[in-house]
C-alpha cells in the first residue's frame, strides 16, 4: 500500500496526520534529544513539539515546524501524546537512514487519538512498512521558566568549536562549570576530574564567536551526566546560543540545518548543581 | 590423503576470501569437504533440534590455478576436515596482495591446511607468509552426516529483495524483538513482521517474483499446485539467526532466493555464478 | 621547567605519549640537562620504554633551577590532554609545558585556532627516577628497517596475540606467533614470516638466536615511527636478555626494552617445540577404523623457504634456543628504582609469569644517571618458577 494510494477516507479519522519527503528530517532532530526513553509530542497548528526529560532537572526540545512537513494536518488545537522514543527512532530509521544523496525514506505519520497507537507508514525503494507504535498519556513537561527578559549572558558560538571541547571533556568531572564573563576569560568551560582541572578558554574576539553579550560574570556549574546529552544535539548543529538567567539557569539552543537546507531548533534548559556556591568559593585560588 | 591448490588470479583470491569469510561469519567451525571438482562447506543442519544448518558450494576450477587432491581411497575420492573457517578467512586477508597463495594439506604439529604465499615488499626478495591452520580430519565413516541436505517440501519459494535492504531491515527489528515472522505467498510477496507490548512493525515487500522450480519441487506440483497464490505462509525464526546471515554475507549474488516450509524451516539460497550458499533457519514456535 | 612545542612537534609529542600509555599506566617525567625524558614502565616491570626530547626539539626549553626534579603522573590523563590527535596539527598552534613545584601541578596549555586555548593542570606525585641501563651497543644483532616493513609484518597477527618470537639467520629473519600452552597448540593457528635480510636498512647478525617478547608493546612503538616515519632499529641477544627497540632523529630518541622469555627449559619447550622437537607421533587414532592408510600425509616434500616448512626443521636457531642459559645471568639490563614501597607493591600482584621481570634494583639518587648497575641491592626476580606447576 503506498503511501500515496492512502484515502481521503483514512484520513479522517486521523487527529493528526503529518508528511514528510524525508523522514531523516525528523530523524535528525529526534537524535538530538535521545536521552531518555519517554518522549511528548504535542502537536500545535504551527507544528510539533518534541520534548525529552531526566530528573526534572534537563529538558530537551525538538521542534519541527508545520512549515518542514509536507502535510500538516491537524484537526484540533493542540494534540498530544507519549511514545518510547528509541522505538520510534528504529522505526524512522527501518530503511537503514541512509544519508546517501536520491535515497530517502517517506514517511506519513497518524495519529487518531488517545488510546490509539502512533502509526507510521514508510515507504522507500517501493517498499512499504507500517509500525504501530503505543501511545501513552502525556504528560507534563516541566516549566524551567527560561524568560529571556532574564538572561543575564549570552554568547552564540559556531559549533564546531564547541564540539572539539565537548568531544574532549574529563569525565571523571561531576560537574562542567561554565564561566561568562565581560572581562577574561570571557567564556570558559572548567572540568575538575580525578587528576587535575582543564579549562577550555573562548576569547570574546575568536572568530567562532558570534556574538558576546555578557554584563556580569558568572560562574555556574552543571552536572555533567545531564549535558552528555546534549553532546548529540551540538554534533548536528551549526550555531549554538549559550545563555544564562538571573537563577544560573542554562540554556542552550541549536541551530539545526536538514537535508533539505530547512532550519529546525532544538533546545535544552538544565538546572545549576545545587552545591554551586561554597563549592566554587573553595575552588577559587 | 593429499591436497595441494594455488590461487593466482587476484579476483579469485579475493572472492574465495569472501566466500570464506562469509562462511565464517556464519559459524565457528564447519566441515570442509574437498572432492576433484568441488569445495564444500557444510554445517551439519541438526535443524530439528534448533539449530541453523548451512551448505557452500565452491567449484574449484573456478579459483583455483592448480588443484591436486587425492582422497581417502580411489572409490571414496575425498577429504573432509573440520576447520575453524575464521582461521581461514584470516590467513586469507593477510594475503591479498600476493603473487601466489597455495593452500595445501600438511602435517605439522598437527594436521593442517597451511596456507602460504609471497608477498611483494620494497626489495628485491619477496616476504614468504605460512599460516598453519589446525584442522581436524574427519574419519570415513562419519562422512554420511555431512552430505548435501535435500531441499525441504517448501509450501513456497521467494525472490529475497536486495540483500542490504533486507538487512538494514532486519537490524532495526532486531532492536525492537528477539524473533521475527517472514511470510511470502506465491504471488511474490514477502512480509517481515515483528510484534511487541511496545509495537507492532511490518514490512510489505512485492513483486519479488516466485522461482520456477522442476516437477520434483514442491511448488509446481503436488497439492501445492491448487495453493491460493494470495496465501501467506509463514514461519516466525531466532531474529539473531536471520540477521546473521545479512550480516555477514559477503557473497554479492546475483540471485538471493528463500524457500519456506510453513511454521517448519526458512531455507535461503544465495547464487553467484560458480558458488551457491545454502543457509536453514528453523521455525520457532 | 617551562618549555614549549611548536608545530608539527606537538603532534609528535602526542603520538609518544600516545605509544607509551601501551606499556603502562604512568608517566615518569624528567627535565634532564639534556632534554625532557618520558618514561614508562608496565605492571609487571617487563616493558620499559623511554622517550628523550633534546632541547632542540622544543623552540623554548628551561629546566629547574637548582635542583633535579621528577614525577609520575597517570598516563591516562596526560592522553586526556592530546585526545584529538588526529586534528592536533590543524588545530594546536603552539603547546607550553610547566612545572609549578609549590602547586604540585604540572600545566599543559594549548594555544589553538580561533583563539582558543586549553589548559590542564594536572596532579603529580614525586617518582623515583626510572631508567632502564641496557647496553642495546653490545647486542649481537642488530636491524634497522622502515617501520612499514614491522607494520606489514605485525598486520598478519591478530590483534590478540600477545607474544611473538624472531629468529634469525645470517640472511633471514623469521617472525611467528608465540602459543603459551602445550594444550593450545593443537588448536591454534600457527602464522610464519620470513623476511630476507634485503628488507632491511641494516641487517648484522652474530648469534643465530630466538626471542619471544610482548607484541603489543611493538604494536605502540610502530604507531609512533609510522606517524614520524623514523626507522626502528631492533637490538638483541640471547633469549631471557632483553629486545630493545629503537627510534632516532637529531631531537629524539626513543627506547623501548622489553623483556624476552628466558631459557627455562619448561618455558622452552613450548617457546622453541616447532623449532627443536621432532613432529609427535600420530595420535593413536580411531580412523584406522576406517579404509583410511594414515590420517594424514604431508603434501609438499619440496624445499620450502621456512623453518617450519618441512618436517622436523633446522632452523639456524635451534642450537641457541636450545641451550640451557641461566635466566638472570644474562641480563645486561637493570632498572633502577628508588622506589622501594613501590617494588613491594609490585610484587604483590602476579607477575608476568612468562617472562623474566626486568631488572630491578634501587640505587640512590645521586646514580641515577649511571649506566652501571648498582649491585648490591638488585633483584632479578626470575618469576619463571612461578608458574612451574
Amino acid at each position: 500500500m503506498p503511501l500515496s494510494t492512502q484515502s481521503q477516507a483514512d484520513d479522517e479519522q486521523y487527529v493528526l496526520v503529518a508528511s514528510l519527503d524525508n523522514a531523516r528530517n525528523l530523524s535528525n532532530l529526534l537524535k538530538a534529544i535521545t536521552f531518555k526513553d519517554h518522549a511528548i509530542f504535542s502537536a500545535t497548528p504551527n507544528g510539533l513539539k518534541v520534548t525529552v526529560e531526566d530528573s526534572k532537572c534537563l529538558q530537551a526540545n525538538a521542534f519541527i515546524q508545520a512549515e518542514i512537513f509536507q502535510e500538516f494536518t491537524i484537526r484540533e488545537d493542540s494534540v498530544g501524546f507519549q511514545v518510547n522514543l528509541t522505538v520510534l527512532l528504529d522505526c524512522l530509521n527501518i530503511f537503514g537512514g541512509s544519508a546517501a544523496p536520491g535515497v530517502s525514506t517517506a514517511l506519513r505519520m497518524c495519529y487518531r487519538g488517545y488510546g490509539y497507537p502512533l502509526t507510521l507508514f514508510l515507504e522507500e525503494g517501493g517498499v512499504v512498512t507500517v509500525c504501530k507504535i503505543n501511545t501513552q498519556e502525556p504528560e507534563e513537561p516541566v516549566d524551567f521558566d527560561f524568560c529571556s527578559t532574564n538572561v543575564t549572558n549570552k554568547v552564540i558560538l559556531q559549533s564546531e568549536s564547541l564540539k572539539e571541547a565537548f568531544s574532549e571533556l574529563d569525565m571523571t568531572s561531576e560537574v562542567l562549570q561554565i564561566t561568562m564573563s565581560p572581562s577574561p576569560p570571557y567564556f570558559r568551560l572548567s572540568t575538575f576530574g580525578n587528576s587535575g582541572n582543564a579549562h577550555y578558554d573562548y576569547p570574546k574576539d575568536s572568530d567562532m564567536m558570534e556574538l558576546f553579550r555578557c554584563d556580569k560574570t558568572q560562574t555556574n556549574r552543571y552536572k555533567m551526566s545531564l549535558l552528555k546529552p546534549s553532546t548529540k544535539a551540538l554534533a548536528l548543529s551549526c550555531k549554538v546560543s549559550v545563555r544564562t538567567d538571573s537563577r544560573g539557569f542554562l540554556s542552550l539552543q541549536y541551530l539545526i540545518r536538514n537535508d533539505d537546507g530547512q532550519i529546525c531548533f532544538v533546545e535544552y534548559f538544565c538546572c545549576p548543581d545545587e552545591e554551586v556556591e561554597e563549592e566554587w568559593l573553595q575552588s577559587v585560588e | 590423503m593429499k591436497f595441494r591448490g594455488k590461487i593466482i588470479d587476484v579476483a579469485c583470491l579475493n572472492h574465495f576470501t569472501r566466500v570464506v569469510t562469509t562462511i565464517s561469519k556464519l559459524t565457528k567451525m564447519c566441515v570442509l569437504r574437498l572432492t576433484p571438482d568441488n569445495l564444500f562447506f557444510v554445517l551439519s543442519g541438526k535443524v530439528a533440534n534448533g539449530g541453523v544448518g548451512m551448505w557452500c558450494e565452491l567449484s574449484q576450477a573456478n579459483f583455483f590455478d592448480e588443484y591436486q587432491m587425492e582422497g581417502v581411497s580411489s572409490e571414496d575420492n575425498e577429504i573432509c576436515l573440520e576447520v575453524t573457517p575464521e582461521n581461514l578467512s584470516r590467513a586469507l586477508k593477510t594475503v591479498q596482495s600476493a603473487k601466489a597463495v597455495k593452500v595445501k594439506l600438511t602435517k605439522k604439529h598437527c594436521a593442517c591446511l597451511t596456507i602460504a604465499a609471497e608477498l611483494p615488499t620494497m626489495s628485491s626478495i619477496s616476504r614468504v607468509v605460512t599460516h598453519d591452520v589446525p584442522v581436524d580430519v574427519i574419519p570415513r565413516r562419519l562422512w554420511h552426516e555431512f552430505k548435501e541436505p535435500s531441499m525441504p517440501d517448501f509450501d513456497v519459494s521467494i525472490y529475497l529483495p536486495p540483500l542490504k535492504t533486507m538487512k538494514n531491515i532486519v537490524d532495526r527489528m532486531k532492536n525492537l524483538s528477539n524473533f521475527l515472522v517472514m511470510e511470502a505467498n506465491l504471488n511474490g510477496e514477502m512480509n517481515l513482521k515483528i510484534e511487541t507490548d511496545l509495537v507492532s512493525v511490518t514490512t510489505h515487500f512485492k513483486d519479488l517474483g516466485n522461482p520456477p522450480w522442476g516437477d520434483d519441487a514442491s511448488q509446481d506440483g503436488g497439492p501445492s499446485q491448487s495453493r491460493d497464490p494470495e496465501a501467506m505462509v509463514q514461519a516466525r525464526v531466532d531474529i539473531r539467526k536471520l540477521q546473521q546471515f545479512l550480516v555477514g554475507q559477503q557473497v554479492n549474488p546475483s540471485k538471493a532466493m528463500c524457500n519456506i516450509v510453513h511454521e517448519r524451516v526458512v531455507h535461503l539460497i544465495l547464487l553467484h555464478e560458480d558458488v551457491s550458499l545454502q543457509y536453514f533457519i528453523p521455525a520457532v514456535a | 621547567m617551562d618549555c614549549v612545542v611548536t608545530g608539527g612537534n606537538v603532534k609528535v609529542l602526542a603520538k609518544a605519549i600516545h605509544s607509551l600509555s601501551r606499556i603502562g599506566d604512568e608517566l615518569y617525567v624528567e627535565p634532564q640537562e639534556d632534554g625532557l625524558a618520558l618514561r614508562s614502565v608496565n605492571s609487571s616491570r617487563s616493558a620499559y620504554a623511554c622517550f628523550l626530547f633534546a632541547p632542540l626539539f622544543f623552540s623554548r626549553y628551561t629546566l629547574p633551577s637548582g635542583h633535579t626534579f621528577r614525577c609520575k603522573i597517570a598516563i591516562k590523563s596526560v592522553q586526556a590532554v592530546f585526545r584529538s590527535v588526529a586534528t592536533l596539527e590543524k588545530t594546536v598552534e603552539k603547546c607550553h609545558i610547566e612545572l609549578d613545584e609549590q602547586k604540585n601541578r604540572l600545566t599543559f596549555t594549548l594555544h589553538c585556532k580561533h583563539g582558543l586555548m586549553k589548559t590542564h593542570n594536572l596532579s603529580f606525585q614525586d617518582s623515583e627516577s626510572l631508567q632502564a641501563v641496557f647496553d642495546k651497543d653490545s647486542y649481537a644483532n642488530v636491524f634497522r628497517s622502515h617501520p612499514r616493513v614491522l607494520v606489514d609484518t605485525v598486520v598478519h597477527f591478530p590483534p590478540s596475540l600477545e607474544e611473538v618470537t624472531v629468529s634469525v639467520s645470517d640472511d633471514r629473519m623469521w617472525v611467528r606467533n608465540h602459543v603459551e600452552e602445550e594444550a593450545d597448540r593443537a588448536k591454534a593457528m600457527l602464522t610464519e614470516l620470513c623476511l630476507a635480510s634485503d628488507e632491511f636498512d641494516h641487517f648484522a647478525v652474530q648469534a643465530h638466536n630466538s626471542v619471544t617478547f610482548c607484541l603489543k608493546e611493538l604494536r605502540g612503538l610502530l604507531v609512533f615511527a609510522e606517524s614520524t616515519g623514523l626507522p626502528i632499529s631492533m637490538y638483541f641477544d640471547e633469549p631471557g636478555s632483553p629486545v630493545v627497540l629503537s627510534v632516532t632523529d637529531s631531537v629524539l630518541e626513543g627506547n623501548f626494552v622489553l623483556a624476552t622469555l628466558s631459557d627455562d627449559p619448561n618455558h622452552r619447550k613450548s617457546n622453541t617445540r616447532r623449532a627443536c622437537t621432532p613432529p609427535p607421533p600420530p595420535p593413536p587414532d580411531d580412523f584406522m577404523n576406517d579404509d583410511m592408510d594414515c590420517y594424514l600425509i604431508a603434501m609438499d616434500t619440496s624445499v620450502a623457504p621456512g623453518p617450519s616448512a618441512t618436517g622436523p626443521p633446522t632452523p639456524p636457531s635451534a642450537d641457541s634456543t636450545c641451550s640451557k642459559q641461566s635466566a638472570a645471568a644474562n641480563h645486561r639490563t637493570r632498572l633502577h628504582s628508588e622506589e622501594e614501597e613501590d617494588e613491594t607493591a609490585e610484587s604483590g600482584r602476579p607477575p608476568n609469569k612468562k617472562f623474566c621481570s626486568l631488572f630491578f634494583g634501587s640505587v640512590h639518587p645521586s646514580s641515577q644517571m649511571t649506566t652501571q648497575p648498582v649491585t648490591s641491592q638488585e633483584v632479578l626476580a626470575s618469576d619463571s618458577e612461578e608458574d612451574g606447576q
